[in-house]
């Protein structure tokens, strides 16, 4: 998995330069691409951080390049640079799920603490995914009379009433319980129900 | 509904038979006159054949007689001839005078009662010369028959030489209570009946001896009979043996008065068959045009009906004399209403009596001109509406010029459109400058937010180090340099726009002002008339010639004189006036356009001058701003002053420049 890093697309050169220059001074990693086109040949699905975007660019325009990035299905906040004039564009990108949109000239540190944010917001995202694949492979783990047993315990039923519902011996209902929470490496009812709300939500 | 003179329907036939009483009676009578004719020529040929029948009998009883006399003449003169030695002188006489009187007799022979010839008249030398035919003469049978009977006997008609044909009569004599002889008398047929007959009848008849087998062997004439068709045959007794008499009548004389009669009636007939059927064809003819008049007037009422332009009609004194639905529509008058109306009419305008006066005076001298006159007229319901009129003169069936025949258009929405239309060509005129102006600026905006949006992130990232008290010289000069370089970047695009604006410098041409004012006037007259504004000039002559941009001069005063017409757009049309002046003072030339509108308020009056302030919906704001500085590039000025009769006054003065 690459590092996190700011990919900034935008076809002016001091531009470019001046914000990689701002970047620097706060420690965040930045990439810089003279086009969209540059950038969209060289993207790669495991990219991780996020892009800042120009919208009015020689060549492909900003808006173009994210609905090529839709299309792609990346994940990566964009933050849209707009000129005057262009806000009701940016707007419109924003509808369409961009992070944020921010007006030339930016003042101090805005742009920079917007990508703090939004390199934040994906890392936080990638966490999750990553959180959801073990309680899959966890829950995989368990056999089908487990399954059936734990979703019982998530409805809060005590080990006799689930004896009785599945006809089975108390001792076995208790069995299967010390082996999911096992499995699923949790220590309680409690626990188990807040891992698989994690998942769902 | 309008006064329409329409053909009325033919009235059905009542009755079919009365219209074709004429012919039927035109026929009985043809009829009648035929039958006239005929029965005439009829009762013509009865009496013809009639008189012929009397004739004829007459004629048989004349010769019967003749001969009868004869008879008895030749029984007296028998006894003397037979008996004396020499017959007497006086017999002798009666003998010749016999033979000589147109009596037919050719030849007497007495003969005795031996049979022998006694004598003859003329002589015959020799008895055997008598035999001119067959057997001998006289005959002796027939001699014979005379003395049993007693009394005459005719014998036989005989053909002689000369194709002529002989007969003869014995009269038997008795002497003393003796038969002495017979006086025989030979007749020549063709003589008898030629000399016999009276000239009246012989020009009226031909009459012919025919023998027993039909043939003719004498006849009064040798032309045949034209026509055979009247004629009558009778027996010829005596002499009897079969023979017959044939009287035929000549054609008679053409009776030319009732063939003039009947000529005259049938031709006067035919006349009158072929005048009939003359009539029947002209009526026929008149039918059809009828007709057909009747269905043109009714296509071109329904034709009329249909339009939608108002039509009116007028005599040469001005009344209305038909008018059309479509009329009625326009004016909201019924036709009852408008039908002899005078001028004034109704629906003119009350207050444009006086032009719409003269419009219709004008009609009344000779018509519109093609592209019709344009009135304001007022509907019954007091709306106003604008018409275009066309007219044409009524030119009636002799000829004659009985009046005037408009045609009235409504352009009252016509005209709305052509200003709705205008007004928004206008707007998107005004909005697309607006567009090319948003554009300009959003360029420029973006243009110089690029090394200005650099600056800013080089100066924040300083002062991100500044504050972290990471400080690198060198690093912190290299910064600097761009920031520079950007600095300058943006004054780049300053000094590109500035070039721009400088292109627009005015190109300075000696030119007299006057010329250029009458110019502007031209570009805008068009526009003034639509808006129905009037543009006065009074410009002061011989004024001395400035140096200036001709092209911006006149800029400033056609965006001065609209900026005054648009002020009086709400005015009535009489007041709408701009006026525009010029003179000179001292070294300046100065120009007032004055117009009566609403004026200008002192908050309004602030701000006059300034860039994208405007008090018109579709105002770009840069009208007055832009006059302003073209007079002061041409080191002049621009001014304003309410105008004391209301309105405002615009005054640009120019330098002269001195020689």
């Amino acid at each position: 998995m690459s590092q996190a890093c700011a990919h900034i697309i935008d076809d002016d050169e001091a531009i470019r330069d001046a914000l990689q220059w701002q970047f620097r001074t706060r420690g965040v990693e930045c990439t810089l691409w003279p086009s969209a086109e540059a950038f969209l040949d060289a993207w790669q699905t495991d990219w991780r951080g996020c892009i800042v975007l120009d919208i009015r660019m020689e060549g492909m325009s900003g808006l173009e390049c994210f609905d090529t990035l839709i299309e792609r299905q990346c994940s990566l906040p964009v933050i849209f640079i707009t000129g005057h004039g262009d806000v009701p564009m940016a707007v419109s990108a924003l509808k369409k799920g961009a992070f944020d949109f921010i007006e030339k000239p930016f003042s101090d540190n805005e742009l920079i603490e917007r990508v703090e944010r939004a390199i934040a917001l994906d890392t936080e995202r990638q966490r999750a995914a990553a959180d959801r694949g073990t309680v899959e492979s966890r829950l995989a783990s368990l056999t089908a009379r487990e399954r059936e047993v734990m979703e019982l315990i998530l409805e809060g039923k005590y080990n006799k009433v689930i004896a009785d519902q599945l006809s089975i011996s108390m001792r076995t209902v208790e069995a299967h319980r010390s082996k999911v929470f096992d499995k699923m490496q949790v220590r309680s009812a409690v626990e188990l129900a807040q891992m698989l709300t994690t998942l769902k939500g | 509904m309008p006064a329409t003179t329409t053909l009325e329907a033919p009235p059905a036939p009542r009755n079919a038979w009365i219209g074709s009483l004429p012919y039927a009676a035109l026929v009985l009578f043809l009829g009648a006159i035929a039958l006239l004719v005929w029965l005439t020529r009829e009762y013509d040929a009865d009496e013809q054949q009639t008189t012929l029948i009397t004739d004829v009998l007459w004629m048989e009883q004349n010769l019967r007689f003749q001969l009868d006399r004869n008879e008895a003449l030749l029984q007296q003169l028998g006894v003397e001839l037979l008996t004396a030695e020499r017959p007497s002188a006086q017999a002798d006489a009666q003998l010749r005078q016999l033979m000589s009187q147109d009596r037919g007799i050719v030849r007497v022979l007495w003969i005795n009662a031996d049979g022998q010839i006694m004598g003859a008249l003329p002589p015959v030398l020799d008895s055997g010369l008598v035999g001119e035919a067959d057997g001998a003469v006289p005959a002796e049978s027939v001699m014979k028959l005379a003395r049993a009977v007693g009394r005459p006997v005719y014998g036989p008609a005989y053909p002689v030489v000369g194709g002529r044909h002989h007969f003869e009569v014995h009269v038997p004599t008795w002497s003393e209570e003796r038969f002495a002889g017979v006086v025989v008398a030979i007749y020549s047929l063709s003589d008898l009946v030629t000399r016999e007959l009276p000239w009246w009848f012989s020009e009226r008849y031909r009459v012919a001896v025919l023998d027993p087998d039909g043939r003719e062997i004498a006849a009064k004439s040798k032309i045949a009979p034209l026509a055979a068709q009247r004629s009558y045959t009778t027996p010829f007794e005596p002499p009897g043996h079969g023979l017959t008499l044939q009287i035929t009548a000549y054609k008679g004389e053409t009776r030319w008065m009732p063939v003039l009669l009947i000529a005259s009636i049938v031709l006067f007939g035919a006349i009158i068959v072929w005048s009939v059927w003359q009539l029947r064809r002209q009526l026929a003819r008149r039918q059809a045009a009828e007709q057909a008049l009747r269905n043109e007037s009714a296509f071109r009422k329904a034709m009329e009906d249909s339009v939608i332009t108002g039509l009116r009609a007028r005599d040469r004194e001005g009344r209305i004399t038909h008018v059309n639905p479509a009329f009625c529509r326009m004016t909201g008058y019924s036709a009852e209403e408008l039908l002899g109306a005078r001028p004034p009419m109704p629906y003119w305008d009350p207050d444009q009596l006086e032009r719409t006066m003269e419009v219709h005076n004008q009609v009344m001298r000779g018509g519109t001109p093609n592209e019709g006159l344009e009135v304001s007229l007022r509907r019954k319901n007091g709306e106003r509406f604008d018409a275009l009129i066309f007219e044409a003169p009524l030119i009636d069936a002799e000829g004659h010029h009985s009046g005037w025949m408009g045609s009235v258009l409504d352009i009252t929405e016509q005209k709305r459109a052509r200003e709705l239309a205008r007004q928004q060509d206008e707007r998107l005129q005004a909005t697309s400058r607006l567009v090319t102006m948003g554009e300009m600026a959003s360029t420029l905006a973006h243009e110089l937010n690029q090394p200005l949006g650099a600056i800013a992130s080089y100066n924040s990232g300083c002062i991100n180090r500044l504050e972290a008290g990471q400080l690198d010289a060198a690093e912190l000069r290299d910064i600097h340099d761009k920031i520079g370089r950007q600095a300058r970047r943006a004054g780049e695009i300053i000094r590109r726009v500035h070039d721009f604006v400088r292109r627009s410098e005015p190109k300075r041409e000696a030119l007299l002002l006057n010329t250029v004012i009458r110019d502007a006037v031209g570009l805008i007259e068009a526009d003034a008339r639509k808006r129905r504004m009037r543009i006065i000039s009074e410009l002061a002559p011989d004024l001395p010639p400035i140096t200036a941009d001709p092209v911006m001069i006149e800029q400033i005063l056609v965006n001065l004189v609209r900026n005054g017409m648009d002020a009086m757009a709400d005015l009535p049309p009489e007041q709408r006036q701009v006026l525009i002046q010029t003179r000179q003072r001292n070294h300046m030339l100065e120009v007032r356009v004055t117009d009566r509108g609403c004026g200008i308020d002192p908050e309004t009056a602030a701000r006059l001058f300034q860039p994208f302030f405007t008090t018109k919906a579709e105002g770009m704001g840069m009208g007055l701003n832009i006059c302003r500085s073209i007079a002061e590039l041409h080191h002049g000025r621009l001014t304003f002053e309410p105008n004391p009769s209301g309105g405002t006054i615009f005054i640009l003065t120019l330098p002269i420049e001195r020689p």
